[in-house]
């Protein structure tokens, strides 16, 4: 008989750090990674030696590339893997800390997303798919194609999905760690360059460097090493999932909606429960889709109600109150467990001038390419 | 003559340009582009895969105009997502000249000339326009 994470034994994250993320530059990927991991040894308390096992989560940089990232903690001999999934690659390695902690094969784990953007396959050519539209369609003009028929189905406007970057980027101005730091106007946002549809540049999520890092440790661990608990914040669910045949309805939207419905009923709350989403907002078209797909919004709500302000910090649920991919940025490795670090320091009441008040409960949220998607539920105490 | 800029999707001998598609014996779903190894739907074989032609004509689901591009074609160009009558959902171009389409317009595909080969036969690729018959 299979369980759920959250009927196995406890995880809670004790620790998160991160290096901002940032344009591309000359800088190592292993200083960005051990800079987020030293941060998240801090914030727990922990030393390098507690750790048990490492995953890192990144798609760009390089195979096999933790021994020589981590060796500069010190070569405990743990064991590290590097996880691959897209823009999923941070929230699968956040999950594979979580079932080693939670399954019994550690006390202490962590989850490290480092990439830059060196290197990027295409898993369609090594599959030998061609189509007709070849490099014409690149992930732009997908999801302008999803915008264009959002507005279609639901009567939502250019200007009401720009409202997504608006809010974002407000959001964005006040995250350290954001790569895009400036907030911007609804006429900004819609200012050219015009990318691909009705998506402007300020509508696609940046190409980003960086790293987050991620501890989980059992109860076990955080008596014994004396850590802080009240600051632990519980995973309550993690799902993962890969799309389907889904006739008639979006794919993007469709696994998320079920993935995310998975690891609400797992946690045992409703997406009326949720305080803080993070989710994957590449482009400002996705925003609102997933939150419709949620249930955070009914279908073709969406738009209105962040439009009145629902989504913002300090709203009815803060959506990307990190800046989002949007704003933040979107180093792939990173993103996902990154919004694990924004929702542990949102949870524990630490964001300083973006804390969302009275927030209890959040859910990260990853889509990759593929397609898969994966999403933690996470409570404070 | 006419020569496929993608060899494999469409006949080109036809004036008008039909797609070549797979349909699984198994379970009847139908793929473009053509799909080998086994079905996505029910997981039959290659040997339940067989060659299925496809009129190149449907209704738009969505468009997008693309800005920015590196390559060829210059941009900007249309891609249009297109519900073929024969049931997949596919991307596709749009004729340059295919005048004002929006979602819900049925288009069908004619040729287009992307280049000249070493034998100066026509390079040619489908390109969808607005549809003469309903």
């Amino acid at each position: 008989v299979s369980a759920a994470l959250g009927h196995l034994r406890p995880v809670r994250v004790v620790g998160v750090g991160l290096h901002p993320y940032q344009r591309p530059s000359d800088t190592p990927y292993t200083t960005l990674g051990v800079h987020a991991v030293r941060a998240a040894l801090a914030d727990a308390g922990l030393a390098w030696t507690d750790v048990e096992t490492a995953y890192t989560g990144t798609a760009t940089t390089a195979m096999g590339m933790s021994r020589l990232m981590y060796r500069h903690l010190g070569a405990t001999g743990i064991p590290m893997a590097q996880v691959e999934n897209a823009s999923a690659s941070g929230s699968t390695a956040f999950r594979q800390a979580c079932i080693d902690v939670a399954a019994g094969l550690a006390d202490v784990a962590i989850a490290v997303g480092v990439d830059k953007p060196l290197q990027f396959s295409s898993p369609q050519r090594a599959a030998g798919v061609r189509d007709l539209v070849g490099s014409r369609v690149v992930p732009f003009t997908h999801f302008a194609l999803l915008a264009q028929r959002y507005m279609y189905d639901h009567g939502a406007t250019a200007e009401q999905l720009a409202m997504v970057a608006v809010k974002n980027s407000r959001n964005g101005a006040l995250n350290p760690s954001a790569q895009r730091r400036k907030a911007r106007t609804l006429a900004e946002v819609l200012a050219p360059p015009q990318v691909s549809g009705v998506l402007t540049r300020l509508q696609c999520c940046p190409i980003s460097e960086g790293a987050a890092a991620v501890l989980v440790a059992s109860d076990d661990a955080i008596e014994r090493l004396g850590l802080d608990g009240d600051r632990a914040v519980r995973v309550l669910s993690s799902v993962a999932r890969s799309e389907t045949v889904y006739d008639g309805e979006n794919f993007d939207a469709a696994l998320t909606r079920e993935t995310a419905a998975q690891a609400l009923g797992e946690a045992g709350v409703t997406a009326a429960d949720l305080d803080i989403v993070e989710l994957h907002d590449a482009f400002t078209v996705e925003e609102l889709l997933y939150i419709e797909a949620m249930g955070i919004s009914p279908a073709g709500r969406a738009a209105a109600d962040l439009e009145a302000g629902q989504f913002d910090i300090g709203g009815r649920v803060a959506v990307s109150a990190s800046g989002g991919l949007l704003a933040m940025g979107h180093p792939i490795g990173p993103t996902g467990v990154g919004q694990v670090c924004e929702i542990t320091t949102q949870l524990r009441g630490e964001a300083g001038q973006r804390q969302h008040p009275g927030a209890r409960t959040g859910l990260a949220h990853m889509v990759g390419v593929g397609a898969v998607c994966i999403v933690h539920v996470l409570r404070k105490g | 003559m006419r020569v496929p800029a993608h060899p494999g999707l469409y006949e080109v001998a036809a004036e008008v340009p039909s797609l070549i598609g797979t349909r699984c014996s198994a379970c009847g779903r139908v793929y473009f582009p053509p799909l080998p190894v086994g079905c996505e739907v029910c997981g039959a074989g290659e040997d339940r895969l067989d060659t299925a032609a496809l009129e190149a004509r449907g209704v738009i689901y969505s468009l997008a105009r693309v800005y920015v591009h590196r390559g060829a074609p210059e941009a900007p160009f249309t891609i249009a997502e297109i519900q073929l009558d024969g049931g997949p959902l596919i991307r596709g171009t749009l004729s340059a000249d295919a005048g004002e389409l929006e979602i819900g317009h049925r288009v069908a595909a004619v040729w287009a000339v992307t280049g000249t080969d070493a034998s100066g036969d026509d390079i040619v690729e489908p390109a969808f326009v607005k549809a003469v018959h309903q």
